[in-house]
């Protein structure tokens, strides 16, 4: 992918983007509101990455004129502000992800990768399939190599949500947030033992694992 | 007091009340002394006058049945009773008939017209052989052929007149000034009271927090301010010890797994095992997480306690709960824990979801690190005896002893037995500060256990919307 980040911290920018180099991902930094309008529009990114608060043209207002002039690719806002209502904010300028300050290398990635994927996938689907896991979504059937599996509505949910990012490590803060709606981390591991009774439907019978943790990170789905 | 203050004492609070209740006290005695004055002197004057225009009547009748003659021998009769009256009749040409006195004291009127005529006479003084001088009041009136006047003396009438009009003065006067000193003396007790409040919130200023306003027991707007004043300085205090003592728990805290780091990192950099390093790296960066999430812990808790930004909405609480229950049952089943759920029916409180899930979260995440296996966990969400919204967790751990309970709430505070388990040691600090953003409160209480593992309950009880 080719990302901008677009951050005033350059010591914060440089993080980004060896982060995201590792990852394999392209990066390309500008340190000021107007002119990573400018770049930004330039249509070469895959994704953007955006501070909320930039000199010259906050992130919010940024990202409203990207959007009102047509600009398509997805971004995430990076903030230190991170209660309910800032995310709103965030979501109502046109983000589509909100990464609060301070957080995990992984979780970047992670995040920027689940952007990459829903911009090239704007088609409705009604089918996912991973493997030989096929999920109607109409239907809200699951089966695997033509057996039907039986899922709970938050185990759906859990396993479309793996099946939307498959190929892709998802952490368990982003599971916490967009399958439970959650912005908080409990203590306890509640997410590994939802994952790991989805695994034992999913997996179990079967050879070949298709849910793997991925350690220190979270979770992929993979075939 | 010296002139030089006076401006000074002119801005106070206590002068102007003392010249406001000086100045309404001024007028409404000025009322009461005019009414006063009205129904006595005035009275009097109205009374003689009155007596004046009958006698006059009188005498204008004995001239219309009798003539000159007539009048002549009234006035005589009259005059020879000694009344309070004096009569002089003259002639056309001014030479006196018959009368008190020798001349007019004003010119006559034209025929048939009357004029009145205040005048001064030297009156006989018996006593003292000197005559005196006295003033008088007449009525003058030219009939066809003579020119009658009666007049009383308006000596007595005019002392009496006199004095009530100098006690009404000198009453005026002392009035005003008493009503000044009551205005000052009841003005300066309120700004009194004021003063010490000042006073109170300068000493905190100057940064003694353990300074209190006084307190009376009267009741009255200063005790409820002081009261109130006393409550903020109170919670103020709370506050400042606690961040105070949160500042050095966050060092306390945060020394441990930095000094860890701090060694690993070392270890890993003299570790010539090819694996070492890595291993070291991939721990360390736990350990940063660790601290990470305290911190995080720390905003989000300040955030909470300095008035939640968060969007309060009218939910249905027991929705909350539903998917507590659903996201931490299968914990309890993995660890051994029987759980149980139970709420009733449209539980609607003013609530920011987020905070009120995440303040439950707490609490259960406490239950099931506290709770040995084999144990239970109930979460329950009704309502209270008194109407409040209740949500509670309840386990059969071996719970907090009730001394310690409410330390338990402070911020950082992990008591002994739990110092082992990994946790900022906020979690109860944040769910006692979410349900005081909900005008609400988190009580501790017994589990209803055995002795030994008694259990712990927490619950949030909030205002039922």
């Amino acid at each position: 992918m080719r990302v901008i980040v677009i951050e005033d911290d350059t010591d914060a920018a440089a993080f980004v983007k060896r982060v995201l180099n590792e990852a394999g991902h392209a990066v390309d930094i500008c340190g000021d509101g107007e002119s990573g309008l400018n770049q930004a529009r330039s249509g070469e990114y895959d994704a953007l990455v955006v501070d909320r608060m930039l000199p010259g043209m906050d992130g919010l207002k940024l990202l409203k004129s990207y959007r009102d002039g047509g600009g398509r690719a997805p971004a995430l806002f990076l903030s230190a502000l991170g209660e309910v209502d800032h995310r709103v904010e965030g979501l109502q300028a046109g983000g589509d992800d909100y990464l609060v300050k301070p957080y995990a290398p992984s979780e970047l990635v992670a995040r920027v990768e689940a952007l990459g994927r829903r911009a090239t996938g704007d088609i409705p689907t009604t089918k996912l399939a991973v493997g030989g896991l096929e999920m109607d979504l109409l239907a809200r059937t699951v089966t695997r190599d033509g057996r039907k599996i039986d899922l709970q509505p938050r185990e759906f949910r859990l396993l479309e949500f793996l099946m939307r990012h498959a190929g892709q490590v998802v952490t368990r803060t982003m599971l916490l947030e967009k399958v439970w709606d959650y912005h908080f981390d409990p203590q306890t591991n509640v997410i590994d033992v939802h994952v790991s009774r989805l695994r034992g439907k999913i997996d179990k019978d079967f050879e070949r694992p298709l849910l793997h943790t991925v350690r220190g990170a979270g979770y992929r789905l993979e075939a | 007091m010296k002139i030089g203050r006076l401006p000074a004492l002119v801005r106070t609070t206590t002068f102007r009340l003392a010249l406001l209740h000086a100045s309404i006290f001024i007028l409404f005695s000025a009322s009461l002394l005019a009414y006063l004055y009205y129904e006595t002197a005035g009275h009097l004057g109205r009374q003689a006058d009155s007596e004046l225009t009958a006698e006059f009547r009188q005498l204008s009748e004995a001239y219309r049945l009798g003539g000159l003659d007539r009048l002549n021998q009234s006035v005589g009769e009259r005059a020879g009773r000694g009344g309070k009256f004096f009569y002089l009749l003259l002639d056309p040409d001014g030479h006196k008939i018959a009368g008190d006195f020798d001349v007019l004291p004003a010119v006559a009127p034209p025929m048939g017209q009357v004029v009145d005529v205040p005048f001064a006479y030297d009156a006989p003084n018996i006593l003292e052989g000197q005559p005196s001088r006295r003033s008088a009041a007449g009525r003058i009136s030219r009939l066809s052929d003579c020119v009658l006047m009666v007049a009383y003396d308006r000596g007595v009438l005019g002392e009496m007149n006199q004095r009530i009009t100098d006690v009404v003065w000198r009453s005026a006067a002392v009035g005003f000034v008493l009503s000044l000193i009551g205005g000052v003396v009841i003005s300066r007790s309120a700004a009194q009271r004021a003063e010490q409040l000042a006073k109170t919130t300068e000493d905190v200023m100057g940064g003694d927090l353990s300074r209190r306003a006084p307190v009376f027991g009267s009741g009255d707007e200063f005790d409820r301010l002081s009261e109130q004043l006393n409550a903020m300085l109170a919670k103020l205090e709370r506050l400042v010890m606690s961040s105070r003592s949160a500042g050095d728990s966050i060092a306390h805290d945060l020394r441990s797994p930095l000094t860890r780091l701090r060694n690993r990192l070392e270890a890993g950099l003299r570790d010539t095992n090819s694996d070492g390093p890595r291993t070291a790296l991939a721990r360390s960066i736990d350990d940063v997480d660790g601290v990470l999430d305290t911190f995080n812990a720390i905003l989000r808790l300040s955030r909470v306690q300095a008035g939640a930004s968060g969007s309060f909405r009218r939910t249905n609480v027991a929705g909350i709960t539903d998917e507590l229950a659903e996201l931490y049952q299968p914990v309890c089943e993995e660890k051994g824990l029987a759980f149980q759920y139970s709420h009733e029916a449209d539980l609607f409180v003013l609530a920011d979801k987020d905070l009120i899930a995440q303040a439950m979260a707490n609490l259960v995440d406490n239950a099931v690190k506290y709770t040995p296996q084999g144990g239970e966990i109930r979460l329950k969400a009704n309502r209270g005896l008194n109407g409040d919204i209740e949500l509670s967790v309840t386990d059969s751990g071996p719970g907090i002893p009730a001394a310690d309970r409410e330390r338990a709430i402070e911020r950082f505070v992990r008591l002994e037995q739990s110092r082992s388990e990994p946790g900022s040691g906020l979690g109860l600090s944040l769910a006692a500060a979410v349900a005081e953003a909900h005008a609400g409160r988190l009580v501790l209480t017994d589990g209803g256990g055995p002795p030994g593992k008694p259990g712990l309950s927490a619950m949030l009880a909030l205002p039922a919307a």
